[in-house]
């Protein structure tokens, strides 16, 4: 419970730090943290405009992307206290739930009969799926490293371990960072500030929604930043009382969005051929952690 | 059972427990059926196949019912001096493939019985279709109810040979022709070494039983009875690199059949394999991690396959083989835990292979329906000449969307159930095991499940957006419409199917756990208790299920109550600044896959043919230039193998001159080599 709460309340901030950190960093004066919560409340007062090619698929798209972004942080702890939801092996519903919103938005693009969009669908499509793998490598080593089989009873007992299990949670956030960078379609892979739609992902599926369906999928944008930051700060909060781990909980969450400012401030876009590539070095630095949680466990022999 | 009593009655040569009653009586109602089909009109046909398959279905129902309660039942056939006795039972394992392969034959046909309407011009011989598809469902109960080895082949046969004729429906077409001998020939090579196998069984026990593989001495050649019989049935479950038929196969046969063929005569092969690691005795370990890499291997290429192809029943093909691929992973790591003794990992492997199985067969004959909707509307199988299909046909395309996000593991369907149970076995094994080599294959396990379930995403985003989405990419001959009720109506009985495991989910998990305690009694012990939260774990996966629904219809609720005063104006799709968009230039399914089928190309390879143009020409002229891609395995292990056969065996070919008395001289010599050989005692 408490974690939806804290998600909720962070999505509202989210881009708007982000955009903030590039704004300073670029030497603006930008716009305040809360600029894009009100550009999503402004869209969600709007009307619409609707392709005369499209279907349902197009109506309920957004609906079902939020809904299923929704779903998963309903499965996120907060440290040892469970999400809304928990059981045994709920880490696989949650990458699945996500890929639930994910089908419908690569289908509702490829509703608009558009030639561009499309293209957004494809790309979204791969990455997703060679993201995949790291995901469940990364949570694959740590059941395996906690002995548990899901997201609160992993999280509660990640501290009773040495003092390795912070470096493996140093490399578990770098990796879930990527994750979230890629599944939000963000800097190194995806510009969300391009304006050719060559050269976009999410951007330019979404190219033919407008009014309040617009706003929603923003908004499961800032959801999906908060809940994977949420995910993050897990692996340090630990048993950690909520005076305690509330404030970290923040503090982490702010530290992500900066970086993503940062990231996106100092990094240029990278090649749409060379993405791949870049994807699959999450799979291997899984693996490094897989083998690190090996080596820790004693099972090298 | 009071129709089986009145049976027992009238037959003295019957033996007497029940269910060798039940497969006489399904010879029976076959028999008559088959009398029936002949005497009764072209339009009545479809009908009375549908109370033949219904009442052997009813027939092979009630003990598979008892079965699965705890009642296994077994008996023997007695066909008098002929064979002997024959051994038969109906355990649970039977049970639950009897259970599936009735469901999917009687949606078959009903659906079948309006896809057929539209091959009324072709005057082909539709009772042979029909009688056929009868004797096709029978041999299938057969195969699942013979313990004796030569009852099991006789109906493998029987199965084999009944489905080549349903296959090959459509004979005038030469394409169809060929895929119906590719299908022969590798079905024949599964039958020989099946029958390789019992012989050899035989030979080492005395005795043709399933049962005898209990008995079989500790020693190399024993494992080589497991491998060929695995072998034989893998070529039926299309495993890599026995999955060559496949693809051939189910583009040229009527979609019904291709539906019940990929839903359950490949799961027979599943069925075979279960049937022969039940009795292994020893190198559980050796076989599960033989099984768990060649599934794997096979689930990737199927799905990889699957994603770059244009023609949707063979994408549909492919998407068979990932299925067997994560089935036969289930099996793998099921083997795995019983040789590491855990049990856990033991049931969890096996339940969810089994589960598995039957949301499979649902999904899958579900989608081959949908799609023989679509070809029988539109006469094309190209996905490229297709599009915005959902206007035209949308009960057709809602069925086809849930199938798709079934068989992609998505929540809240029911392939996400199996799935699931899949991955909580690999999980539970990860945790379990002990040595590096193991983990690592567990976590590359994980891995290409994650790997498989992203490529799904990929392939049936494709296929459901550019076949259903955006507008017609060519002019059609005729213009699509919606397919009658006829066949919509096994589609809806297979989705409320498909609903049913997706909400209660423990309910399925249990009798799937009965089948595996059943079957594998000796080697999964102590279960009490340690099953409960499995099953409480998935009584929450439905309950999570409907949740999920919940917040899917109250998030669309909000968003209806904002938006229902607002202004909506319609227009065309943007199209960055061109104001009349080109249908041909909507994003096409080759371009969907494009930059996936460059990084895949090592599996499937593509292959560009385009003419050349010659330099001295002034004015442009038509040009062609086409892709496609070729399934490397087939390309380069299957087909050179067997051209070299051909060429070898092609020295042999004057035995074969079309000569009745030449063929006459062969009997002659062969009664003469028998006569000698047991003149001096050689044969016995």
């Amino acid at each position: 419970m408490i974690s939806l709460l804290l998600i909720l309340v962070m999505s509202l901030f989210f881009s708007g730090i982000i955009i903030r950190t590039k704004s300073i960093l670029s030497g603006r004066k930008g716009p305040g943290i809360l600029q894009p919560m009100l550009d999503i409340l402004r869209l969600w007062k709007k009307g619409s405009v609707v392709s005369t090619t499209t279907s349902f698929i197009f109506q309920i798209a957004p609906t079902a992307y939020l809904a299923s972004v929704i779903m998963a942080v309903l499965m996120i702890p907060h440290g040892d206290k469970p999400g809304f939801i928990s059981f045994d092996g709920d880490f696989i519903m949650f990458a699945y739930v996500l890929a639930f919103g994910k089908f419908l938005m690569i289908i509702s693009a490829l509703d608009t009969g558009s030639s561009f969009e499309g293209m957004g669908a494809s790309r979204e499509a791969l990455f997703s799926m060679l993201v995949e793998p790291a995901f469940f490598i990364l949570l694959g080593s740590f059941a395996l490293f906690t002995g548990q089989n899901s997201f609160r009873d992993i999280f509660s007992s990640l501290h009773y371990g040495s003092q390795i299990s912070y470096l493996l949670g140093g490399l578990a956030s770098f990796v879930l960072v990527m994750i979230a960078m890629i599944e939000n379609s963000r800097m190194p892979l995806d510009d969300p500030k391009t304006h050719l739609e060559l050269t976009m992902v999410h951007e330019v599926m979404i190219l033919d929604n407008s009014g309040f369906d617009l706003g929603l999928i923003n908004y499961t944008t800032n959801l999906k930043f908060a809940m994977y930051g949420a995910l993050i700060s897990n692996f340090f909060i630990g048993l950690l009382p909520l005076e305690f781990s509330i404030p970290m909980f923040l503090a982490i969450q702010i530290g992500f969005a900066i970086t993503v400012g940062i990231i996106e401030s100092f990094m240029a876009r990278f090649r749409m051929g060379h993405n791949p590539q870049f994807v699959f070095i999450l799979t291997s630095v899984s693996l490094l952690i897989f083998f690190g949680v090996l080596l820790v466990l004693g099972k090298f022999v | 059972m009071p129709n089986l009593v009145l049976v027992k009655d009238d037959y003295f040569w019957l033996a007497d427990m029940v269910t060798s009653q039940v497969i006489v009586l399904i010879t029976l109602v076959l028999g008559l059926g088959i009398v029936g089909l002949i005497l009764v009109k072209e339009r009545y046909r479809p009908l009375l196949t549908f109370i033949i398959v219904l009442a052997n279905a009813l027939i092979s129902s009630i003990p598979s019912f008892q079965a699965l309660a705890g009642d296994s039942q077994s008996g023997v056939l007695s066909i008098g001096h002929f064979a002997g006795e024959l051994s038969i039972r109906i355990d649970s394992l039977s049970a639950w493939f009897i259970l599936i392969v009735n469901f999917t034959s009687i949606t078959g046909v009903i659906y079948g019985s309006g896809y057929l309407k539209s091959y009324s011009h072709l005057k082909v011989n539709s009772e042979l279709h029909w009688i056929f598809y009868s004797v096709f469902h029978a041999s299938m109960i057969w195969v699942c109810m013979f313990e004796h080895g030569v009852g099991f082949l006789i109906s493998w046969e029987i199965m084999s040979l009944s489905s080549l004729m349903l296959v090959i429906f459509d004979f005038q077409n030469k394409t169809t022709l060929k895929a119906g001998i590719n299908y022969m020939v590798q079905m024949h090579l599964s039958v020989a070494l099946l029958t390789l196998g019992f012989i050899w069984l035989n030979y080492k026990t005395g005795s043709f039983n399933f049962e005898a593989l209990d008995h079989l001495p500790f020693d190399t050649s024993s494992v080589w009875v497991f491998i060929i019989l695995l072998t034989g049935f893998a070529i039926k479950a299309g495993f890599i690199p026995f999955h060559t038929w496949l693809p051939h196969t189910h583009p040229a046969a009527p979609s019904h059949i291709s539906g019940v063929m990929s839903g359950v005569i490949v799961k027979l092969g599943i069925y075979g394999i279960f049937r022969i690691i039940i009795h292994l005795q020893h190198d559980w370990l050796l076989f599960g991690q033989i099984l768990l890499i060649f599934s794997l291997v096979t689930s990737i290429y199927g799905i990889a396959n699957a994603a770059v192809k244009y023609d949707f029943k063979q994408m549909l093909a492919y998407c068979t083989i990932e299925n067997i691929g994560i089935i036969g992973i289930g099996l793998g790591i099921g083997l795995i835990g019983v040789g590491n003794k855990n049990n856990m990992m033991a049931i969890l492997g096996f339940s969810g292979a089994l589960l598995h199985t039957l949301n499979h067969s649902l999904f899958k004959s579900l989608l081959f329906f949908c799609a023989g909707s679509v070809y029988q509307q539109t006469h094309t199988r190209n996905i490229e000449h297709l599009g915005g299909l959902i206007k035209k046909m949308p009960i057709t395309a809602v069925m086809f969307l849930i199938g798709s996000m079934a068989i992609a593991g998505i929540p809240p369907f029911n392939g996400f159930v199996s799935e699931f149970i899949i991955y909580n076995g690999l999980f539970k094994g990860l945790l379990g095991t002990q040595g590096i080599s193991q983990s690592i294959l567990i976590i590359l396990t994980i891995t290409g499940l994650a790997i498989a379930g992203g490529l799904s995403l990929i392939t049936f985003t494709k296929s459901f957006g550019i076949i259903f989405l955006g507008n017609s990419r060519k002019v059609l001959e005729h213009e699509p419409e919606e397919t009658s009720f006829i066949m919509l109506l096994p589609q809806f009985l297979i989705v409320a199917a498909m609903f049913s495991v997706a909400l209660a989910p423990a309910f399925f998990f249990d009798y799937a756990i009965k089948v595996v305690t059943g079957a594998f009694s000796l080697q999964i012990s102590n279960l009490s208790g340690s099953v409960i939260p499995v099953i409480d774990n998935l009584t929450n996966i439905g309950m999570v299920a409907l949740i999920f629904m919940g917040i899917l219809i109250s998030v669309y609720g909000v968003r209806w109550f904002f938006v229902r005063y607002r202004s909506r104006a319609f227009s065309e799709t943007w199209g960055c600044g061109y104001g009349s968009p080109i249908k041909k230039a909507q994003y096409s399914g080759q371009s969907f896959t494009r930059s996936f089928g460059l990084l895949f190309s090592f599996l499937a390879k593509e292959k560009k043919c385009a003419e050349k143009i010659p330099k001295q020409s002034i004015y442009p002229v038509p040009y062609t230039f086409s892709t496609s891609y070729i399934d490397t395995v087939e390309r380069y292990l299957v087909i050179p193998i067997t051209k070299r056969l051909t060429f070898m065996l092609n020295y042999f070919q004057f035995i074969q001159n079309g000569q009745i008395q030449s063929y006459v001289v062969y009997g002659i010599f062969f009664i003469i080599l028998i006569f000698l050989g047991t003149a001096f005692n050689l044969i016995h």
